[in-house]
């Protein structure tokens, strides 16, 4: 016999112990005078069998806490294996039940629960400015620099508070002009995040004003400058202007959080620069609201009083400056909310799906075990006369369970290992922390916890079942009279149970996947197909206005002139590329400059609405003719001409966009055109109002291409040799399909319907398996029940009815109850939903009508082998 | 086989009292299975021989009772034996199985010196 390691010693000692028992003895009758060898002898006669006074002495020890769970453990094992079917069955009803569990909470804890990585990362929040007079859900978050100016000098909540702005910069100097992402920042930005550089220094306040100074990221450092240790000093140009490396950041700072992380930071002063004196520059400009801004709360601060004490400050802004700050208001909200979004709404609804998805596994996985409970009540009852205790049965059976769960775990993580892999190529990459998905001790605590809990909850009720066996039966051979009513009744209801919670997660999968549908194929107001776009800066310091102005005449006309290309076009902002204009404008008669109106903006070449088949309903389009020297021209859109030209005719009207920042007046302008509608945000959001300039009377930002070609493959490398023919310096970026532009925008809706799809597939599954085994067992439990009848003169018909009956009465009771969940739970999905009802009626019938089937089909099965029972057999095996 | 019958039976019969005495025998102070063993044969003047086989288990359970406790000392030969001695609650053990045992005895002498009990 092995012993375990603590008992060895524990053996070795009795060995000894009962040694010196014995050399006692020799040595008391060799000083009575014994003969030694006599004396040993006899001794030895004396004492008995050494090796089976060890054994008996050893059973006195009993067994410890552990050497009991091993021995369970043992067993279960044992047991397991002589089943190999149920097992089979159980460990993929687990794996699938928690693999799913691991993998959405190993995306939910990248996501939302990983801190940001930044020290003391609770203490950061945002700022958002927020336009009240604007529909709730509009909001704007963003702020001007003279605001952002007067709350960090006003406030006494923060620590250090920060403004920034995404920039874009072209990187002169290397073999080929590179585009780079980066950021315009406030000086106190490193300071406010809790980062400084590893190589020279942050910014100070004095950069917000003059010195052109940048700061790189650890990865620029490494690809441009060789990792060069005496980069700080050095100059480079970027955007055809020099300026000074004064630091490096450690590699993993990533700020603004994005894919791919920003590679140079700016100061202010980049905002504060001007191209003509009489130009107002953007740092003093309240109405110019493009800055985000984060702030570290003081150790004495919380959310509520840092937003009472901007409100305070705000409500004083409004009132010094009610031209631009009227109805504005503020909102603090903590830094890792803002940059999970709504994304939370959906990780959570995706969480509760595999939640359900798993207690259809658990329930599956009682009923099998209650099954198997009557099946080896004869086992049970044997231990139970035997002298096992009700609690010793449960704990062995519990055992049972958890090894089932630990088995099911072990393949259910080898499956949220592989899943993840694949998701990866489906995540919206734009929400952060998906792309740092992965198995951690978190996500495997949460398995070990949900593993246990599961094992409780499909494993307790069986085991309690059995453990109420009434040890006679153990004698009787019997194991048909065990399963009273109560227990099937029991087994009815978690089959009821289960339908329900299956129910609820595919009308949830079903209103997503009708959503989803209507998304695709909502149509955006233009023809994505065969359209490359690209970007690119012009820049300000090489280039004045009217140059750049001309730049873009003259790249749009080579364009043209290339092979295949059918029209070309440019403009900003493109749809659906995530960046959105809002500029006032003042009516004709309005009251006074408060009341302004806000509408969406976008600068275009003229031809642009036809190269993106964007229908004219009237008027005219801009023509090369409407240039700085002709009158100011405008083309609506058509909610724009409802919204505020509801009764007249818009061609010929008026109205004076508050365009101030290349033009010294902004003038009236005149309605030439009005355009269809664009989904210019998303396919999600309703279309708005919106109005159009041509890029020769307005252009305040660099522009993208867009063209309508016949062979989008090759054309990348046509528009490039086009750029570096007209100037060499420029880097062409973003060059990417409107396809691709499509595609990403539905990328996060997609996401979630396709695992809730999945999700509400495998709860099917499940719940079919489910009630084909309660019902496959009731047919077995019946054989001399149905016999009888059959040997009564039943038809096999009538059995059959009679079976169908009983699982459709199950299947019909979860189906109602389902039902009525799923009208509360998909409550949960409204935000989700796009043109789709979410008590849809065409879901929720379409849902029943499949369970229905599925429920047939689980039926059929075991009552045709209720048909078949052989009637002479079935009364004899009693 | 047998042999571990014979023992079994022997476990049996002595369970209880066998613990008595081993517990008294502690009373009278420290003492290893060896000198246990051969206090109770010397006490109940060579009457009651007892065996290795059942003083061990007995012995053994009572240590995890936690009623002796048990360490290596050195014997009076400079052999390293295991030394047992009484605990606390053994000694409450041996106060209650001493008084069960005396009703237990008086019970059964009260049967047997009943009037008539000889000639049954």
């Amino acid at each position: 016999m092995t012993l375990p390691v603590w008992r060895r010693r524990q053996d070795e000692e009795l060995a000894e112990e009962l040694a010196t028992h014995l050399r006692m003895a020799i040595a008391d009758r060799v000083a009575r005078g014994e003969d030694p060898e006599e004396a040993a002898r006899a001794a030895r006669l004396e004492f008995g069998n050494v090796s089976v006074i060890r054994e008996t002495t050893r059973e006195v020890w009993g067994w410890t806490a552990i050497e009991q769970l091993a021995q369970d453990v043992r067993y279960a094992c044992r047991t397991l294996r002589r089943a190999p079917g149920f097992t089979l069955v159980a460990v993929i009803t687990l794996a699938l039940g928690i693999g799913a569990n691991s993998a959405m909470f190993s995306v939910i804890n990248a996501v939302l629960l990983r801190p940001l990585p930044f020290p003391s990362p609770d203490a950061l929040v945002a700022v958002s400015g927020v336009d009240h007079r604007r529909a709730a859900g509009s909001v704007s978050l963003s702020a001007s620099w003279p605001d952002f100016f007067d709350w960090r000098s006003k406030s006494t909540s923060f620590e250090h508070l920060s403004a920034y702005r995404d920039g874009s910069f072209t990187l002169a100097g290397g073999d080929r002009p590179l585009h780079i992402t980066g950021a315009v920042v406030s000086s106190e930005l490193l300071s406010t995040l809790g980062v400084q550089p590893v190589l020279g220094r942050g910014f100070r306040l004095e950069d917000e004003t003059g010195g052109d100074v940048v700061v790189i990221s650890d990865s620029l450092w490494r690809s441009q400058f060789a990792a060069a240790p005496d980069v700080v000093g050095r100059t480079v140009v970027l955007n055809a202007r020099p300026f000074t490396i004064i630091g490096v950041m450690p590699a993993a700072f990533n700020f603004p959080i994005k894919v791919p992380p920003a590679q140079a930071w700016i100061a202010a002063a980049e905002d504060a620069r001007v191209e003509h004196p009489d130009d107002t520059p953007m740092t003093a400009q309240r109405g110019a609201h493009l800055l985000k801004v984060i702030g570290r709360l003081r150790p004495s601060a919380t959310v509520a009083s840092a937003q009472a004490d901007l409100d305070v400050i705000n409500a004083a802004l409004a009132r010094e400056f009610p031209v631009d700050n009227a109805g504005r208001g503020v909102r603090v909200l903590p830094q890792l909310d803002v940059l999970v979004g709504d994304t939370r709404e959906s990780l959570l609804v995706l969480l509760a799906a595999v939640g359900c998805l798993l207690l259809i596994a658990c329930v599956n996985l009682a009923n099998l075990l209650l099954a198997r409970g009557a099946g080896r009540s004869r086992e049970i009852a044997m231990r139970v006369a035997l002298g096992a205790s009700a609690r010793r049965i449960v704990r062995q059976l519990l055992t049972e369970s958890l090894v089932l769960a630990t088995l099911g775990t072990a393949c259910g993580l080898a499956l949220a290992y592989g899943s993840i892999a694949v998701l990866g190529r489906w995540l919206p990459v734009q929400v952060r922390g998906l792309d740092q998905v992965a198995i951690d001790a978190t996500v495997l605590a949460f398995t070990a916890g949900a593993a246990i809990v599961s094992a409780l909850a499909f494993g307790l009720v069986p085991a309690l079942q059995a453990a109420r066996t009434d040890p006679a039966l153990g004698s009787q051979g019997g194991s048909r009279t065990t399963s009273g009513r109560a227990q099937r009744r029991l087994r009815g209801a978690l089959v009821i149970a289960e339908t329900a919670v299956g129910v609820v997660l595919l009308v949830g999968a079903g209103l997503l996947l009708r959503s989803f549908d209507r998304l695709t194929r909502t149509h955006p107001g233009f023809d994505a197909d065969h359209v490359l776009t690209a970007n690119f800066v012009v820049p300000d310091s090489r280039y004045t206005y009217l140059e750049q102005v001309a730049f873009y005449d003259g790249v749009l006309a080579d364009l043209g002139a290339l092979p295949d290309v059918e029209a070309v076009a440019a403009t900003a902002p493109l749809p659906l590329s995530g960046s959105n204009f809002t500029i006032s404008f003042e009516q004709e008669g309005a009251v006074s400059r408060v009341d302004r109106e806000s509408a969406g903006f976008g600068i275009v070449s003229p031809g642009y609405f036809r190269a993106m088949h964007i229908p004219l309903l009237s008027g005219r389009d801009f023509s090369e003719a409407d240039n700085d020297a002709a009158p100011r021209v405008v083309v609506i859109n058509e909610s724009f001409a409802r919204r505020y030209f509801p009764d007249v005719d818009p061609i010929g009207r008026r109205f004076k966009p508050g365009l101030a920042t290349t033009e010294k007046d902004t003038p009236w302008r005149e309605v030439v055109g009005v355009v269809g509608d664009i989904r210019h945000r998303s396919l999600a959001e309703p279309t708005s109002p919106a109005y159009f300039v041509p890029y020769a009377q307005g252009l305040i930002t660099s522009l993208r291409l867009v063209i309508r070609t016949r062979n989008t493959t090759g054309m990348a490398d046509s528009v490039r040799k086009v750029m570096a023919g007209r100037d060499p310096e420029i880097a062409l970026y973003d060059v990417k399909t409107m396809e691709e532009y499509l595609t990403t925008s539905v990328a996060s809706p997609r996401f979630q319907t396709l695992l809730l799809a999945l999700f509400a597939g495998l709860g099917l599954a499940l719940t079919v398996v489910g009630l084909y085994g309660v019902m496959a067992y009731g047919v077995a439990q019946r054989t001399r029940e149905f016999g009888i009848r059959l040997a009564l003169g039943a038809r096999p018909g009538e059995v059959l009815g009679l079976v169908m009956r009983g699982g459709l009465a199950l299947v019909a009771i979860g189906l109602a109850a389902g039902i009525v969940a799923a009208m509360f739970a998909t409550r949960l999905l409204a935000g989700a939903l796009y043109g789709v009802n979410r008590l849809d009626p065409a879901t929720f019938g379409g849902v029943a009508a499949v369970l229905l089937a599925a429920g047939m089909l689980a039926s059929y099965l075991p009552a045709r082998r209720a048909t078949r029972v052989d009637p002479i057999g079935a009364l004899r095996s009693e | 086989m047998t042999k571990l019958r014979r023992h079994e039976n022997r476990i049996e019969l002595l369970q209880g009292t066998l613990d008595l005495l081993i517990l008294q025998t502690l009373q009278w102070g420290p003492q290893h299975g060896y000198g246990i063993s051969q206090a109770i044969r010397l006490h109940s003047s060579e009457i009651l021989q007892v065996d290795t086989g059942s003083l061990y288990p007995a012995m053994h359970r009572l240590e995890r009772q936690k009623w002796i406790r048990a360490e290596w000392k050195l014997s009076e030969n400079n052999q390293r034996a295991r030394v047992y001695q009484l605990t606390a609650a053994g000694r409450k053990q041996l106060v209650a199985a001493r008084s069960r045992w005396t009703q237990l005895s008086e019970a059964i002498a009260g049967i047997l010196d009943r009037p008539g009990a000889s000639e049954a």
